[in-house]
């Protein structure tokens, strides 16, 4: 009689949960790479300041805020690629082959952090207009933290892909 | 996406498996030290069973460099993730059957913790030889 414990087919598919264990552990975020999306979402959401809340001979164009934030996001994924071997960021251009809902780990988080950037910048230009300006930065340091949670909980679900098997499970 | 569960012969060796297996779970690509030490094989065994992958179009295979160091990423293709997905489906499938009738095997013994159970049992059993027996004793023998 076949038994579960000794069964190979078992025993291997036990092995690759195993395997894949391992491989989601290395994917864990090195200090630089939290305190870098921190920054990025500090850069996201001072730009509102930058342009509206000083007279124009001292705003700050925009791209002057958003060439530093693409920057330090390719800064992070690939030093983030280099000290894990893994990559596992987005791929946009997967849209074309796969369509607009393509599988991808953390889809939840990335809704989230999309909403909140559009709800915080609105929120943040609203106060800013109406001369708000403590409250606004409130709203802008709230929002920091907040994306910089979601930062995380996108890691950890793509983690929890890698240990449960995603799609291919 | 629904893939039909069928074994693949190709991906079955245990080595093949743990790298396809590795390479399905969610990362795009997956550099060659990553797998090697997830897999926990041989970077001779890796360097073969990915060409054998690579042969058959289940994986696409990159190479490149940072700094001087020479550096090899892997990835599966769609046709390959759809054979892994079959696959895996097919082995869960197995492991399922074979718990079930591992269980339906399984003889009713009592749990070791059960400490109660000779208290439960034993009394009918007793009550059960003493009819017909002498209230003192006795058998009449």
């Amino acid at each position: 009689m076949r038994d579960a414990a000794s069964d190979p087919e078992a025993l291997g598919l036990e092995l690759l949960r195993m395997q894949r264990s391992r491989l989601a552990d290395r994917l864990r975020p090195p200090w630089w790479y939290r305190l870098g999306g921190a920054t990025v979402w500090a850069l996201f959401y001072a730009g509102p300041f930058t342009s509206r809340s000083f007279s124009s001979p001292v705003s700050v164009s925009t791209w002057a805020i958003v060439i530093p934030i693409l920057a330090l996001c390719l800064l992070m994924q690939w030093g983030m690629t280099r000290a894990t071997g893994i990559k596992a960021g987005p791929r946009p251009l997967r849209i074309l082959q796969d369509g607009l809902f393509y599988y991808r780990p953390g889809r939840r988080a990335g809704i989230a952090m999309g909403v909140l950037s559009l709800g915080g910048l609105t929120a943040e230009h609203f106060l800013i207009d109406r001369g708000l300006l403590a409250v606004a930065i409130v709203v802008a340091v709230l929002a920091v933290v907040a994306q910089s949670a979601l930062q995380q909980a996108m890691l950890r679900a793509v983690r929890q892909d890698l240990r449960t098997g995603g799609e291919a499970a | 996406v629904n893939v039909p569960a069928k074994p693949d012969p190709l991906i079955h060796p245990i080595a093949r498996l743990s790298i396809c297996g590795l390479l399905a779970a969610g990362a795009d690509w997956v550099e060659f030290a990553t797998l090697r030490d997830a897999a926990g094989i041989s970077d001779s065994v890796l360097s073969k069973q990915s060409r054998v992958l690579e042969d058959a179009g289940y994986v696409e295979v990159h190479k490149g460099a940072i700094g001087r160091r020479p550096r090899t990423w892997f990835r599966l293709t769609p046709q390959g993730r759809q054979a892994v997905q079959g696959h895996l489906a097919w082995l869960a499938q197995l492991e399922a059957a074979v718990s079930a009738s591992a269980e339906d095997a399984q003889p009713t013994r009592p749990l070791p913790d059960d400490r109660d159970q000779a208290s439960r049992v034993l009394p009918p059993l007793l009550d059960s030889s003493s009819v017909g027996s002498d209230p003192h004793g006795h058998s009449g023998v």
